[in-house]
């Protein structure tokens, strides 16, 4: 089972870290968190994967979307360290050019 | 320690249980409906509608339970989720096999009646359970009684008929032979989880050239499949164009702007592997939309990943595809898939390799995606597993020279 957990820095960057395997159950509620913090004025977003062991196409999706909500707003969603099977379903799917992995949480919205 | 279960069979039936796609740690009201009819009707003081998930045991539906969680080894449905069969125990103190758990030494349970709730495929996902503080037992009428309530309890937990519906809908979309020439075969097939899935695959020849497509949208369930059943559509709306020579660039990069506004809606995207091939010369030329999931195997054994950098469809909205090739030789193989097959191998970071071997180990068409529905037979699959397979038959071997002709 896939657990969340949610923080926001002094800077008021959002912090996401999923446990475990985001597959479709668990992007369901990825989604919803990552919708709450939208809703709750939280526009920039880490989500750090370095305890995601897996992710799917719902992962990724649940991933995108928080993209497309956090920009309209004029924020963004980034992520931080990547596992290897989680860089191998990025760079699949060719999506590190929208989602570049970060090294460090910290410095994800350095620039 | 769970039940003994060989760990094959545990890993089976733990992806069987996720692929139901269940939120199981809330309750649900259609499960605890089942749990308090079973109450009325056997007068039980309990009753249960469990699913294992790893180590623990979970009443999704439930009735006079103290909790809706317990450690798997607590739990007297560990013992039917191994067996696999209806389970009656009239007195569980009697029994070594449940005498020491909590639920009898201390919920003071006696009586047991649980029957196995299984997927389409055979995987036990759950048990239906009624539990009394007296020893008893069932008579013909209640046994009946009992099996038509564990019967409802899979159909809540497993289908629902607009699944069942839209599975047979979805799978009756797909090309329905293979293609055969001298020298080209193609086939394919589509293995859907348990859920209607988001994959589809289309394939067709007109004017010597074959015009191949393999797309996977994001999710499942009759929502993905709809917005498949689009993008194959869109697809199709081009095949003239693409076996008349047009850049596959320029056709994918339509066939996206016309979904973008379906799949903004839906916020969905997809995945997709698109390739044309002249079957006079063998020129292969594809885009690849975030699929990345096609390997040409050569005769020698060698495994040539095609891939491109283009970002799957529906995720920007002014995105363009570009067209690539790749020179295709007598014996070559070409095997896309979707990323359900990545899934049942392995080697997850190098996963070129088991999937290029099993392309080298097998001669033709058939037996390669017989092949791969085994895979997929042994290990349950999360996702549906998808492939197309083109084989270019080896040229004739030139004549080598008889005896006679010899110096």
């Amino acid at each position: 089972m896939t657990e969340f957990h949610v923080d926001t820095t002094a800077s008021g960057i959002g912090v996401v870290r999923p446990e475990g395997r985001l597959n479709m159950v668990a992007a369901r509620q990825l989604k919803s968190v990552l919708a709450d913090l939208v809703a709750g004025g939280t526009h920039r977003i880490v989500v750090d994967l370095a305890d995601t062991s897996f992710i799917d196409s719902s992962g990724l999706g649940a991933l995108i979307g928080g993209v497309k909500s956090t920009r309209q707003q004029g924020g963004d969603l980034r992520i931080a360290r990547p596992t290897e099977a989680v860089l191998t379903v990025l760079d699949l799917t060719n999506l590190t050019k929208i989602l570049r992995p970060r090294d460090t949480v910290d410095g994800a919205f350095d620039d | 320690m769970p039940h003994a279960l060989d760990a094959a069979k545990e890993d089976r039936r733990q992806r069987a249980v996720e692929s139901l796609g269940l939120q199981l740690d809330r309750p649900e009201e259609r499960f605890d409906r089942i749990a308090r009819l079973a109450h009325l009707v056997f007068d039980v003081p309990m009753s249960s509608v469990t699913v294992l998930d790893g180590d623990r045991a979970l009443f999704p539906g439930m009735y006079g339970l103290p909790g809706r969680e317990l450690p798997r080894v607590d739990c007297l449905c560990d013992e039917t989720h191994a067996g696999g069969a209806l389970m009656i125990v009239e007195d569980a103190s009697l029994d070594e096999r449940f005498a020491h758990l909590p639920a009898v030494t201390d919920l003071g349970i006696r009586f047991y009646a649980a029957q196995p709730i299984l997927d389409p495929a055979g995987n036990v996902v759950g048990t239906f359970a009624i539990y009394d503080t007296r020893p008893r037992r069932l008579d013909a009428e209640r046994l009946t009684a009992f099996d038509d309530m564990a019967a409802w309890a899979q159909q809540e937990l497993v289908a629902s008929t607009e699944m069942t519906q839209a599975t047979w809908v979805q799978s009756s979309m797909l090309p329905a032979r293979a293609l055969s020439s001298d020298s080209w075969t193609i086939n394919g097939m589509c293995l859907p989880s348990l859920a209607v899935g988001g994959d589809f695959y289309d394939y067709g020849i007109a004017q010597g050239v074959a015009h191949l497509g393999l797309g996977d949208v994001m999710g499942k369930g009759t929502g993905a499949a709809l917005v498949g059943a689009g993008v194959r559509s869109a697809l199709r709306g081009t095949h003239s164009a693409v076996v008349a020579g047009v850049d596959l660039g320029v056709t994918v990069t339509q066939v996206a702007r016309s979904l973008m506004a379906d799949l903004e809606r839906t916020e969905s995207f997809v995945t997709l592997f698109e390739a044309a091939i002249d079957l006079d010369d063998g020129y292969l030329r594809y885009v690849d939309a975030g699929s990345g999931l096609c390997l040409v195997v050569r005769p020698d054994g060698e495994v040539v990943r095609l891939g491109g950098s283009d970002a799957p469809i529906g995720v920007l909205p002014d995105d363009h595809w570009g067209e690539l090739d790749v020179q295709l030789e007598p014996g070559d193989r070409v095997l896309m898939f979707s990323d359900g097959l990545l899934d049942l191998v392995d080697e997850q970071v190098r996963w070129w390799e088991p999937i290029g071997a099993l392309v080298a180990a097998h001669d033709d068409v058939n037996s390669l995606l017989a092949g791969i529905a085994l895979l997929a037979r042994e290990r349950t699959p999360l996702d549906d597993v998808t492939a197309v397979a083109v084989y270019y038959a080896p040229s004739p071997a030139p004549l080598s020279p008889s005896q006679e002709d010899s110096p």
